[in-house]
């Protein structure tokens, strides 16, 4: 058993901490390196910062809509679909 | 049901449902692709339609399908990068041992609405740079929160794959963030 990970290593079980629970030992390797090392402990922060402002952006009205022309398409092709 | 309601869907929902599919698919064409797929199902399936969730949320749902849809059709025409270029970049970050080859930089706390629009802007294009098939699992994920299972499944690939393809776009999006400036004293 190998407690102690490089800090390429770290971020791959960072990075797949953010999708599943890791296997027990996986958390005590990520952990123990976490708690040393202060660039792998920022990634794991920023890691989740990033999700986070993902979400929030995805979430933003004031963003940009659609396109006149477009628009104008998908109302054509609506009423083709209607007409038939 | 008449014409009416799926012209009005398009006026009153059409922008936000371009906005959503734009942000996963990272193409306005795409987006609008997805848009006007979803209305003509829509249309389609508005007799079972029973009104018990809000049209925005209903349309929403048919918009989730789609964008996997539209998703899962581009991602065969794109070879998925096992470990070409992106493992190439990868290494770049870490020296020989594994080490970092530089010292992260703390995050801002952008809380001002002008940082916010500046953010978001970095944050489309840093996504725009990744390889589609990573933007895409990328977005999947972090974006619309599916489950990786769920995107294995619905793209095809394997979870390792799955894994491998999110763990660059992490390492990617970050430096990327990084280095558009988005880093200050102070945060996280």
């Amino acid at each position: 058993m190998k407690w102690i990970s490089t800090c390429k290593e770290t971020t791959a079980l960072a990075s797949r901490a953010m999708d599943q629970q890791l296997p027990f030992s996986d958390r005590m390797v990520l952990r123990l390196h976490l708690a040393i090392c202060e660039n792998c402990a920022r990634f794991n922060r920023q890691l989740q910062e990033m999700r986070r402002l993902f979400r929030e952006a995805a979430t933003d009205d004031h963003a940009a809509g659609l396109t006149a022309e477009a628009r104008q398409r998908i109302a054509t092709e609506l009423q083709n679909k209607l007409d038939t | 049901m008449d014409t009416l309601d799926a012209q009005t869907w398009l006026a009153d929902h059409g922008d936000y449902l371009f906005r959503v599919a734009r942000r996963q698919l990272h193409s306005d064409e795409l987006a609008e692709d997805a848009v006007q797929e979803t209305l003509l199902a829509a249309l389609t399936a508005r007799t079972r339609y029973a009104g018990d969730a809000s049209p925005r949320t209903w349309l929403t749902a048919i918009l989730k399908h789609k964008i996997v849809d539209l998703i899962r059709r581009s991602v065969r025409e794109v070879e998925i990068p096992c470990d070409a270029d992106g493992e190439e970049a990868v290494d770049l970050l870490f020296k020989q041992d594994g080490h970092w080859a530089e010292p992260l930089r703390p995050w801002g706390n952008p809380q001002a609405e002008a940082e916010l629009g500046q953010l978001r802007r970095v944050l489309d294009e840093c996504a725009d740079r990744l390889k589609p098939v990573m933007a895409q699992v990328f977005s999947l994920r972090e974006v619309a929160g599916m489950e990786t299972e769920e995107i294995c499944k619905e793209l095809g690939i394997t979870p390792t794959n799955c894994w491998v393809l999110l763990h660059r776009a992490r390492l990617f999006m970050r430096q990327c963030l990084e280095l558009s400036g988005f880093s200050k004293a102070g945060a996280a």
